[in-house]
């Protein structure tokens, strides 16, 4: 187990926006967390990544407590966090804003590697790579925002609605690419509105309902049980 | 080609009206006095002979037409011509209405001068080059749009390359010309021109504080102190995006530090200027950090009204009746000893004008440093989006705090040099509207540069100082540019570019010695 989130609580205000859930990660899984709008998915991702501070449980990262440890240090320790939205800098270059995914490293070699790496998995970005950032389409900066990511050598990644906004091939092609660096042994937790492809390429998944945790399980369960078909596949769907 | 004429009616207008503010402020006398001195006569008065003021008319017509052809290099010479003309024609319509409406009070005897304090008869008849009337608004008008031509064929001269390929035949020794000039600017003489170019300012800078009378030297020492001031609050503001507004209770700390260490009254303790100054400069970095630690959490408008609250405390402690025994009271201190060095005590405003220049140069240096560094890349993406910077693994409170303490340093320097010059200080000079000049400046000039920095701080305390004469009226002319400023250049005179965006080498290849960014 690589994350284990144990019963946590977030309130913003007198608002419960996570009401004592647990979910867990092991090594080179990808888990989807998915459910409607408000029911609390980024506040988990954001609680993991430390920019929100639960208000009782613990988050565990291979063992050690890092519930109370700032965002800074839990990018430091592999976690890293591709919030929703593509945020990118915009007014960035490309190559910059890759530059601060790898604010953390100091090893001027790593990071060129990391480069290499990144532009041989995005070769669109490698062509843009001068051009501001907030310049790219739609797709692009989604690309970038995963690049970013990636630029930490992140052992956890966490993916805020990768496919927030763009057509249905592109949903695709950064799906085949998020399947792609869980073969190169990244973990991934995955945050989606869109349950179908989430739970298409998850190994596990949970539904978030309101603040609860109310289904989990396997991903092809998941996609056969009739409560998520119902609430999340448009209810005809027999896939 | 409609488009291009609306375009060139609508700048026609603008500077159509900023041409009646000038002359509304006397401008044009000033700097028909200014150009008569230029040219040798000693004694020009108050107001100049008619040939300057027909020169200062052109090189309005001149501006007007650069202005109205500004991105338009690419334009057939035809429409270049079309562009230009008509923006002249119109701004000279403009001020010809307003010297027709002159005319009518000089004709009817009104006497309009506890209105507008510069519309003497001896100003408008001047102003109309003492011809007739009817002949004075032909001139003026000839003179704005022979100006604007003029400008069209500088444009065309200077954008051969870029001109039809005819045009390109028929002036193809001017082209060779521009090209050998270019090339001498930009080719492999360019560091010696740089370096031409940076001694002619140096000598520049030497020897002009010596010639210009202390008047001058006071002006340009506030100038130069105010630039200091942007410079900081630009780190602030301009790099790492935090608005805060009482920053001038930073420069109270530095100035009340050189005048409680080094004044007589009330405390006597004479530590002499450079420890003052050093100690000032650090106990404003301090409270930079002390103020920001609370406020961390806030942006935007809750951070600009704490801060605001937090410069008014400043000023209201040290007006205080309670700590008058401590601070002065209202009634600030006086005799604040000036600076030695070497041995020598400075006497004059040149002393002191050397001294700011040292300052800008430094606050400058280190300005340029930081943005270039990778905390000026940290300072950025927190400007941008701070919840993504600390993401990304930016230590955000840090570094909102490193910029906090270095802004306010340099507001500490700036207040220090202020108070040993001036020889005093007291509660109001550290009012909440000196606060807005500086964040006026950096906003006037362009956010976040240098030479914007500069520029704003010529603007907005220079000018004002140059139009002292013309009293109440200065902030009426100065409350209208503001205006024209926001609402036709809103990111600044200079605005903040950020042109290089490649990347330092190619990724294949090994890094080598070029790391830092290019930002700007």
């Amino acid at each position: 187990m690589i994350l284990n989130v144990d019963n946590i609580s977030v309130n913003y205000g007198a608002i419960n926006a996570l009401r004592d859930i647990s979910f867990t990660l092991n090594e080179g899984e990808i888990v989807a967390l998915i459910g409607a709008n408000g029911a609390g998915k980024s506040t988990s991702l954001n609680t993991v990544s430390g920019l929100l501070r639960p208000t009782t449980g613990k988050v565990e990262y291979l063992g050690s407590d890092i519930t109370t440890v700032t965002p800074q240090a839990i990018v430091n320790l592999g976690i890293i966090q591709v919030p929703e939205g593509r945020k990118i800098f915009a007014k960035m270059s490309v190559w910059e804003n890759l530059e601060m995914g790898a604010y953390t490293v100091k090893d001027r070699k790593v990071i060129q590697e990391r480069y290499e790496m990144v532009y041989q998995k995005f070769p669109r970005l490698k062509e843009r790579r001068n051009q501001p950032g907030g310049t790219l389409s739609g797709g692009e900066q989604q690309m970038l925002a995963i690049a970013r990511g990636l630029m930490a050598g992140p052992k956890v990644l966490l993916l805020d609605e990768p496919s927030m906004g763009l057509s249905p091939i592109l949903v695709e092609q950064i799906f085949d690419i998020i399947q792609e660096i869980n073969k190169t042994g990244t973990s991934i937790l995955l945050v989606e509105q869109n349950a179908l492809m989430a739970l298409a390429i998850a190994d596990r998944g949970y539904v978030l309902d309101t603040g609860r945790i109310v289904l989990q399980g396997d991903a092809d369960d998941l996609l056969h049980n009739p409560t998520v078909i119902n609430a999340y596949l448009g209810g005809e769907t027999t896939d | 080609m409609k488009t291009l004429i609306r375009q060139s009616i609508r700048t026609g207008i603008t500077y159509g009206i900023v041409q009646i503010f000038f002359i509304l402020i006397a401008f044009n006398t000033m700097v028909g006095i200014m150009l008569a001195k230029i040219s040798g006569i000693k004694n020009p008065g108050e107001i100049p002979a008619a040939k300057f003021l027909i020169a200062y008319t052109i090189l309005m017509g001149l501006w007007v037409g650069i202005s109205a052809l500004s991105k338009k290099k690419f334009l057939p010479a035809g429409h270049k011509l079309l562009a230009g003309f008509t923006a002249g024609l119109v701004s000279a319509i403009l001020v010809g209405l307003l010297e027709l409406a002159m005319t009518g009070i000089l004709v009817n005897k009104i006497f309009i001068r506890d209105f507008l304090t510069v519309l003497s008869f001896d100003f408008i008849k001047a102003t109309l080059f003492g011809l007739t009337p009817v002949l004075g608004i032909v001139v003026t008008m000839g003179a704005i749009v022979l100006g604007s031509l003029l400008a069209v064929g500088l444009n065309i001269v200077t954008n051969l390359n870029a001109v039809q390929e005819h045009w390109k035949k028929d002036l193809s020794f001017l082209k060779n010309l521009n090209d050998k000039f270019q090339r001498m600017i930009r080719g492999k003489y360019h560091l010696i021109w740089q370096i031409v170019g940076i001694s002619i300012l140096a000598v520049a800078v030497i020897f002009i504080p010596m010639k210009w009378g202390s008047y001058w030297n006071y002006v340009f020492g506030t100038v130069g102190l105010y630039v200091i001031l942007g410079l900081g609050l630009n780190i602030i503001v301009g790099l790492s995006g935090q608005l805060v507004l009482g920053y001038i209770a930073f420069f109270a700390i530095g100035a009340y530090t050189m005048a409680l260490l080094n004044a007589p009254e009330p405390h006597n303790l004479m530590w002499g200027f450079w420890p003052a100054l050093l100690l000032g400069v650090l106990l404003a970095a301090l409270s930079g950090i002390l103020l920001g630690l609370p406020i961390m959490r806030l942006r935007g408008d809750y951070l600009a009204i704490v801060t605001l609250g937090f410069g008014e405390i400043i000023r209201i402690l040290l007006k205080s009746d309670v700590l008058t025994d401590f601070t002065g009271g209202p009634r600030g201190i006086q005799n604040i000893q000036g600076p030695m060095l070497f041995g020598k005590p400075f006497n004059s405003e040149v002393d002191f004008v050397y001294l700011i220049i040292a300052g800008v140069l430094l606050a400058s240096f280190v300005y340029n440093r930081l943005q270039q560094s990778r905390t000026g890349r940290a300072w950025l993406a927190i400007r941008e989006d701070e919840t993504v910077a600390r993401a990304s693994g930016v230590d955000t409170i840090k570094y909102k705090l490193l910029a906090l303490a270095i802004g306010a340093a340099f507001a500490g320097l700036a207040g220090g040099i202020y108070a040993s010059r001036n020889q005093f200080t007291g509660p109001d000079e550290h009012a909440l509207m000196a606060s807005i000049n500086v964040l006026s400046l950096i906003i006037v000039g362009g956010m976040g540069n240098i030479p914007g920095t500069i520029l704003g701080a010529f603007t907005l305390k220079g000018l004002p100082e140059i139009l002292r004469e013309f009293a109440n009226f200065r902030l009426l002319a100065f409350g209208a540019l503001l205006v024209f400023m926001m609402l036709s250049r809103p990111e600044g005179l200079i605005p903040s570019h950020r042109p290089k965006y490649d990347e330092p080498n190619e990724v294949s290849g090994e890094m080598k010695k070029k790391e830092v960014p290019h930002d700007q």
